[in-house]
């Protein structure tokens, strides 16, 4: 079991779903992708790289061999992916408290689901249906959804910085530098360790 | 195309795990005993794929009972689930992990149902594509940096950081002439290692 790697954390999680509920399921997600500021939660959020749900039909398992067994299901499925900073307890208790409307209107169709609030069920529930992952890779295992912003925050004020700057006096440079400094103070420190926990 | 947000991929594919009785150690464990072993940092096998952000490799045995009142089934066949989010196009991708990482993904998938090999990186991409399932909603918090702007952005946060600790109090002079020394290094140095489990101050010095 490989879920974590430095400060991300892998999560797997499969739901059954009656056959009829996946199209309601797809137009939310459909609406959810053109409505930006219907994601603002989740970048607000700012601890999850990268995140997705995929409906799997019923039908859809795939078969590439006559040999192979054809899936006889009843329910489609849910799979949901994500890469988050932090603990499982942490996520799970920020997506409970911040996101509980969305996630509900998501998972709601799933079979026996119990909304996402009050938070004791929703954390059973997930830990029901999360599977474990065996092999997680990272290409920055040292560095948060924040950290990746801020970096690129900072690259973006110095690139600029060392283009205006040329030429300047030694005074003006000064002047100049200081300036860099106070917007882009939030930005930089120590990249930090890993947390500890559960 | 829900696949895509921004520049980045959310590529999702289950590949089918072949069963044989006849084995003594089945493949969705030598798969396991396989993957528990592989490198992690920056002697990953995925650190040579340019485009792979962040990737998983998960076997999925079944699928979940929830309990009643819901039916209880079971898959037919194991999965192995390879899960990348990539900066690109997904075709120059697959490509590139038959070209960059044959023998691993012979390891990897030679476990799986219809499995072509790698001697044709186009036919390899095929077969993973036809076991592509296309995602259904795609998150990205960065959705617009190839892995090399990421790495080398949070190599100029941590060195930045330490030049500002080191040149505190220097003259309008001095600081001029360090600073342009210091960047001078950073546009000459290359991109940190992919996977590496640190990054430190110091390596753009030294590369």
């Amino acid at each position: 079991m490989t879920n974590i790697n430095g400060k991300a954390y892998a999560m797997n999680a499969v739901t059954p779903m009656k056959a009829w509920k996946t199209p309601i399921l797809r137009i939310l997600f459909f609406l959810l992708g053109a409505i930006k500021s219907k994601q603002q939660d989740l970048i607000n959020l700012s601890f999850i790289h990268f995140a997705r749900w995929v409906i799997v039909k019923r039908n859809q398992f795939p078969r590439l061999a006559p040999e192979q067994p054809e899936e006889q299901l009843h329910y489609d499925y849910l799979l949901f992916f994500s890469n988050f900073n932090g603990t499982w307890n942490q996520y799970i208790d920020a997506f409970s408290a911040v996101l509980s409307t969305g996630l509900n209107m998501i998972w709601r169709w799933s079979e026996k689901f119990p909304g996402s609030v009050p938070v004791t069920a929703f954390k059973r529930y997930i830990a029901l249906v999360q599977f474990d992952t065996d092999y997680y890779y990272t290409a920055y295992p040292y560095a948060t959804t924040n950290d990746v912003k801020a970096a690129i925050r900072v690259d973006d004020r110095l690139q600029a910085f060392a283009n205006d700057s040329a030429g300047l006096s030694p005074d003006e440079f000064q002047q100049a530098y200081l300036k860099l400094l106070v917007k882009v103070q939030a930005d930089i420190g120590a990249l930090g360790p890993a947390p500890m926990g559960t | 195309m829900a696949n895509l947000n921004g520049n980045m991929y959310g590529l999702t594919i289950l590949s089918p795990i072949l069963d044989d009785p006849k084995i003594k150690i089945s493949h969705d464990t030598a798969l396991r005993m396989y993957l528990q072993n592989m490198h992690r940092h920056e002697r990953s096998p995925f650190a040579k794929v340019a485009g792979t952000h962040i990737c998983r490799l998960v076997v999925m045995d079944d699928v979940v009972y929830v309990g009643s009142p819901a039916k209880e089934e079971h898959l037919k066949s194991k999965y192995l689930i390879f899960n990348s989010n990539l900066y690109g196009g997904v075709d120059a991708y697959l490509e590139e992990m038959a070209r960059k990482i044959p023998d691993v993904a012979d390891d990897i998938w030679s476990h799986c149902v219809g499995y072509p090999g790698v001697t044709d990186p186009r036919a390899f991409a095929a077969y993973m594509k036809k076991c592509q399932i296309e995602t259904t909603f795609f998150f990205a918090d960065v959705n617009d940096k190839t892995v090399e702007q990421t790495l080398k952005a949070l190599q100029t946060k941590v060195e930045f950081t330490a030049f500002v600790e080191e040149n505190q109090g220097r003259s309008p002079a001095e600081l001029q002439r360090e600073f342009a020394a210091f960047w001078e290094r950073m546009r000459k140095s290359p991109p940190p290692d992919g996977g590496a489990k640190e990054l430190t101050k110091g390596q753009a010095a030294r590369a």
